[in-house]
């Protein structure tokens, strides 16, 4: 029983001690008279492309003036813990939402509320589908990636440089994710009639998950020679298992992260496609200000993308260093 | 005298299970040796059976000691996060220049340490496992995130890859990793008085308390083991992809509990056999590599891997059903 309570003790302490973090925090914020306060919903706060995609945000707000609330689900994201904090957000006062949604359709009553406060919605990355935007009644600007395009380049790019008839293997992210679905459909496009797709497996965006099946894709096709991974981490997985198994395949990321363009450096990928969030990031706030300050919004942004590769990786990763660390 | 009888008995009816896992385990190869040969495909190879057991090292590791709480009549959900956890601190350690074998000193102290705190939860706290557990497994994945604001780590020394990438004799050095961790393991459970003690907390916690065991103690260090397992996992994991993902780990808990189960651990505590845990993890990686060898859609492969879990224990459990 004391030893419960010694623990009891502990854990109060760890509490007290978090919540005075955030009640300065708080306070800070609170400091200036009337600021704009935006709320911002990456998808999630753990991984490299929504935190730089904040950084950027919180760069861009701090220029502007305004303050901004960030709150993530965790890796679980799904439309009901993205309701909660838009709820919340529209609680706390926010003037204005900025959303990376979890799925494409899962958002219509988070909207709905948004539309009944006359809070302004900008939607970053993941596109809402118009049917959605059409039953909530609300206008939404989108700012992001064409995936599709993105990986156009990258199945362009292999057309270009491979021979014909290659046997290509492709990681798919999680099914059903439009984000997903559109890079792979992209790369299939585009290479259409050049290489011989023998495998696709899911590997659910996941470094080891991507290594277990880039072993088995070995296993069932041995003369494999390439392999397209809709997103980095997959390619990284892959790129282990393709070190193991003493195989020369040419694996191609999507994403940019700061490891991949280490790996294009070093010659161990071929090329992954960038995206850039951080443009998402810095347009989104300038154009929400512009909103709330019933300014004109830019309805649509494609964000762009590039084919990075060893012959243009050192400009990309002087690029990315502003916003990382 | 009456303990000793029982226990010769059951362990008669554990070795029918046994064999049964046997049986299964070798039918799942064979169903998939004849289906990838229809197919045109290869399964049946010295480099394919490498990688299943490779595949399946992290969660058979991480199984181990799941098997011990759940013989204890426990269970720890906080596991998969102690691998993304232990990913990370190692990762940053490492990276401030640490030698690697202090890093894994370090680490295997911080998994005993968090195993601590679950368990004197559990035992002297009286909080259920599955709620200390669930809410550890949320403050340990919620501390990787702070650890590094959520980014992952890479760019690590050769060094580390050597940790699992070695191989010894022509085999990958993991499987040697996994068959010595279960060896010991093995002898403990059934050579020593903590492993006898186990299994008595979870077969009947009060009698084991009159006979003289101190339950909490023993409860305790099933959680301490645990832990210490887990992050022995870490280390593996972080050694195979030389990449610390914070979300390493996400879901392994219930890989592993389904690996104890396969295996025949019951859940009801104080039944089971920690060596068959090992074929349970097996099969769930030969299971996931087979379907993938034939390229069988994700959606089909997640059912197949759910129906053959329900299965394995169906069987398991033909004996009771007589038996009423």
């Amino acid at each position: 029983m004391k030893r419960f309570l010694v623990i009891l003790l502990a854990l109060a302490m760890i509490f007290t001690l978090v919540g005075c973090g955030d009640g300065n925090a708080k306070d800070t914020a609170s400091d200036g008279e009337k600021k704009l306060k935006i709320g911002f919903i990456p998808l999630t706060l753990n991984n490299e492309f929504f935190i730089t995609m904040v950084k950027a945000a919180e760069e861009k707000a701090e220029e502007l003036g305004v303050q901004l609330d960030v709150q993530a689900t965790d890796q679980h994201a799904d439309a009901s813990a993205q309701l909660e904090i838009v709820e919340n957000m529209i609680t706390s006062g926010v003037d204005g939402i900025i959303i990376v949604p979890s799925s494409s359709e899962g958002l219509l009553s988070s909207l709905q509320r948004c539309k009944e406060t006359g809070i302004p919605v900008i939607n970053l990355d993941t596109r809402i589908e118009q049917n959605v935007l059409d039953e909530a009644g609300i206008e939404v600007p989108f700012y992001g990636t064409d995936n599709y395009a993105g990986a156009e380049l990258a199945g362009k790019a292999v057309v270009e440089q491979f021979a014909k008839g290659i046997e290509t293997a492709i990681l798919t992210g999680i099914k059903g994710q439009e984000s997903g679905e559109a890079r792979r459909d992209g790369f299939l496009d585009a290479v259409e009639g050049h290489v011989n797709i023998v495998a696709e497996q899911s590997a659910n965006w996941e470094v080891d998950q991507g290594y277990v099946a880039t072993q088995n894709i070995i296993t069932a096709n041995p003369d494999v020679k390439l392999i397209f991974s809709c997103n980095d981490g997959m390619a990284i997985g892959a790129l282990r298992a393709v070190e193991e198994a003493n195989k020369d395949i040419a694996i191609i990321g999507f994403d940019a992260i700061s490891e991949a363009l280490n790996l294009v450096k070093e010659e161990k990928l071929y090329g992954t496609v960038a995206q850039f969030p951080a443009e998402m990031g810095i347009k989104s706030i300038e154009n929400m200000v512009k909103l709330l300050n019933d300014e004109e919004a830019e309805t649509y942004i494609d964000t762009g993308t590039k084919f990075i590769t060893k012959d243009n990786v050192d400009e990309h990763i002087e690029y990315t260093k502003k916003y990382l660390d | 005298m009456d303990l000793h009888i029982t226990k010769k008995h059951e362990s008669k009816n554990m070795n029918i299970q046994s064999l049964a896992l046997y049986i299964g385990a070798i039918a799942i190869l064979a169903i998939f040796t004849i289906a990838c040969r229809i197919a045109g495909k290869q399964f049946l190879t010295v480099t394919n059976i490498q990688n299943i057991i490779t595949q399946s090292s992290v969660i058979a590791v991480i199984a181990i000691g799941q098997s011990v709480v759940i013989l204890t009549g426990g269970i720890d959900l906080s596991v998969g996060s102690v691998v993304g956890f232990v990913g990370i601190l190692g990762g940053l350690l490492i990276k401030s220049g640490m030698p690697l074998g202090l890093v894994c000193l370090i680490i295997l102290i911080s998994g005993i340490i968090i195993g601590i705190c679950n368990g004197s939860l559990i035992s002297y706290g009286k909080v259920p496992a599955f709620i200390v557990t669930l809410g550890s497994m949320q403050i340990i994945r919620g501390l990787t995130m702070v650890l590094n604001s959520g980014r992952p780590i890479s760019g690590f020394p050769s060094s580390l890859r050597a940790i699992m990438n070695t191989r010894l004799f022509g085999m990958p050095i993991s499987i040697l990793y996994v068959f010595i961790l279960y060896a010991v393991m093995i002898f403990i459970m059934n050579k020593t008085r903590l492993g006898r003690w186990i299994y008595a907390v979870g077969g009947n916690r009060e009698a084991a308390t009159l006979a003289g065991v101190r339950t909490n103690k023993i409860e305790l260090s099933a959680y301490a083991i645990s832990s210490l397992f887990a992050s022995i996992a870490g280390i593996l994991l972080l050694s195979r992809l030389s990449y610390a993902d914070p979300n390493a780990g996400s879901g392994y808990e219930l890989d592993a509990i389904a690996a104890a189960v396969i295996g025949g651990i019951a859940m009801s505590g104080g039944k089971g056999n920690i060596g068959n845990t090992l074929i349970g993890a097996l099969i769930l990686a030969m299971l996931k590599t087979g379907l993938q060898v034939l390229n069988v859609p994700v959606y089909f492969q997640t059912i197949i891997i759910g129906l053959s879990i329900i299965m394995a224990v169906y069987f398991d459990k033909a004996d009771e059903r007589k038996s009423e």
